[in-house]
């Protein structure tokens, strides 16, 4: 199970490399405006192909990219209705704190849990390694984190119901 | 703090501070309870604050009395006990008058006593069904509409006292939790130490073999039914029975608070997570060459850049 994850993982690392090299691009539909290509869609000759790097039908990684900017969804693994209510609840969190983590991205893309924006200006400002770094570390802390949350749940559950029960003799 | 008290905390202070000091004083205190309970301790005659006037609102109650209610709060409070029933002079379902001069050596029985209101009342239905079964019969199925939505039916048969609980979840993060919770608990019997513990069956939304034909019940997906069968060596003794009732009643308050601390929880966790990650991001901005970066003294003062 886990020699996919690896292989999973350096794919996405090889094409976010690839995908994050980013130029100014002023907008070429209103004067002095300069908009994250991949969002505003209005000049097809700057948007390069967009790449899906699934792992299996439940968790895949959308990578698009333009000459300015880079947008990367990816879809969490959610077996059951806990997890489905912890990956949403966590996703909701981390979105609704999106203007402190700058690349995070305040919507997801249609059919995936969360989506990271990295325009040029951010790659100026940090190392781009890094941030590939930081999203791949993300993608596999979050895993971790939600089934990590689910066992405290059963846990807590189970201390519950048992002191619960131990009171009658 | 795992497991809640069936007594009211507040009463339980306020009580004992009048009966400890030294001068008697006045008491205006309003305090609400689990389930929609409130009640109003106030010494109404000023010159005389050592009378303590301790009433209790409770939906239900008009439901109780017909179980028997008034009787075991007469039987528990005795002398202190003043009026049942909103016919009396105050719109209160129960009234209770205590001297605070006039206590027995005692005082702290007194004090728990009084905490224990609301439990005395919501005793009357399991009391019943209690005698029912060791007298060997059957009674009906009493219904206590506790709370807004939710419902529990006591019903005592030939070997066993069923207790069933209608539970809603208002929210459906609750709704999923409540769902991990209430299997845990119908789960925790296969443990060699809790054998003797009640047996616990939980249904998600149809109502139990017992309830069928029961009219009025609603029905959607955020209720769910809980069902504890009670075995006579649960309630043999008198101190049995007491604890049995006391820890039944606060099942669904128990229930519901253990979901929002575990939700409170994931809270706490999700924000130290988010922390973290926001630390992992800001490693990947470089700092800033020295020639750019502020300067400030051992004192504090910061060199101006020219």
């Amino acid at each position: 199970m886990s020699n996919t994850l690896k292989t999973y993982i350096a794919a996405v690392r090889a094409t976010l490399t690839a995908a994050m090299c980013l130029e100014n691009f002023a907008s070429q539909h209103v004067e002095r405006h300069n908009k994250p290509e991949v969002e505003a869609r209005a000049t097809p000759e700057v948007l390069l192909t967009p790449v899906v790097i699934s792992r299996n039908e439940n968790e895949k990684v959308l990578i698009e990219g333009s000459v300015n900017s880079v947008r990367v969804s990816i879809k969490i693994k959610q077996a059951d209705e806990i997890e489905r209510i912890l990956c949403h609840k966590f996703t909701r969190f981390m979105m609704m704190r999106a203007e402190s983590f700058v690349i995070l991205r305040r919507k997801p893309v249609e059919g995936y849990d969360i989506s990271f924006l990295i325009t040029n200006f951010h790659t100026e400002q940090m190392y781009k390694h890094k941030l590939v770094d930081f999203i791949i570390q993300f993608m596999e802390e979050v895993d971790k984190e939600i089934s990590e949350m689910k066992i405290s749940l059963n846990a807590r559950a189970r201390i519950v119901a048992e002191s619960y029960l131990l009171q009658f003799p | 703090m795992i497991l809640l008290d069936s007594y009211n905390k507040i009463i339980e202070s306020t009580l004992r501070d009048a009966f400890e000091s030294e001068q008697p004083e006045t008491i205006n205190v309003t305090a609400a309870d689990f389930d929609g309970v409130t009640y109003t301790i106030v010494t109404p005659d000023k010159t005389r604050p050592n009378e303590i006037v301790v009433s209790m609102h409770m939906g239900c109650y008009p439901e109780l009395q017909r179980y028997g209610a008034d009787d075991m709060l007469r039987k528990e409070y005795d002398s202190l006990l003043h009026s049942v029933g909103s016919g009396g002079d105050s719109s209160a379902d129960v009234v209770l008058k205590i001297d605070s001069k006039a206590l027995p050596e005692d005082k702290e029985s007194v004090v728990k006593k009084v905490a224990h209101l609301k439990r005395n009342a919501l005793a009357a239905p399991f009391e019943r069904a209690f005698n029912a079964q060791i007298a060997g019969e059957s009674s009906e199925l009493m219904t206590v509409n506790y709370r807004d939505e939710e419902i529990f039916f006591v019903q005592a048969q030939a070997d066993r006292v069923t207790v069933i609980f209608s539970t809603t979840f208002k929210d459906e993060t609750d709704r999923i939790f409540g769902k991990v919770f209430l299997q845990e608990f119908v789960d925790a019997r296969r443990q060699p130490s809790i054998q003797n513990a009640p047996q616990v069956l939980y249904s998600p939304r149809e109502p139990p073999l017992e309830l069928r034909g029961v009219a009025g019940l609603r029905d959607s997906e955020n209720i769910a039914y809980v069902t504890f069968v009670l075995f006579p060596r649960h309630f043999a003794t008198e101190e049995l029975r007491r604890d049995a009732i006391s820890r039944i009643q606060m099942f669904r308050d128990y229930l519901h608070y253990h979901i929002k601390c575990s939700k409170a929880y994931m809270h706490s966790r999700m924000r130290a997570r988010v922390d973290s990650f926001l630390k992992v991001l800001n490693r990947a901005k470089p700092e800033k060459p020295d020639d750019q970066k502020e300067k400030k003294t051992a004192s504090g003062r910061t060199f101006k850049m020219r």
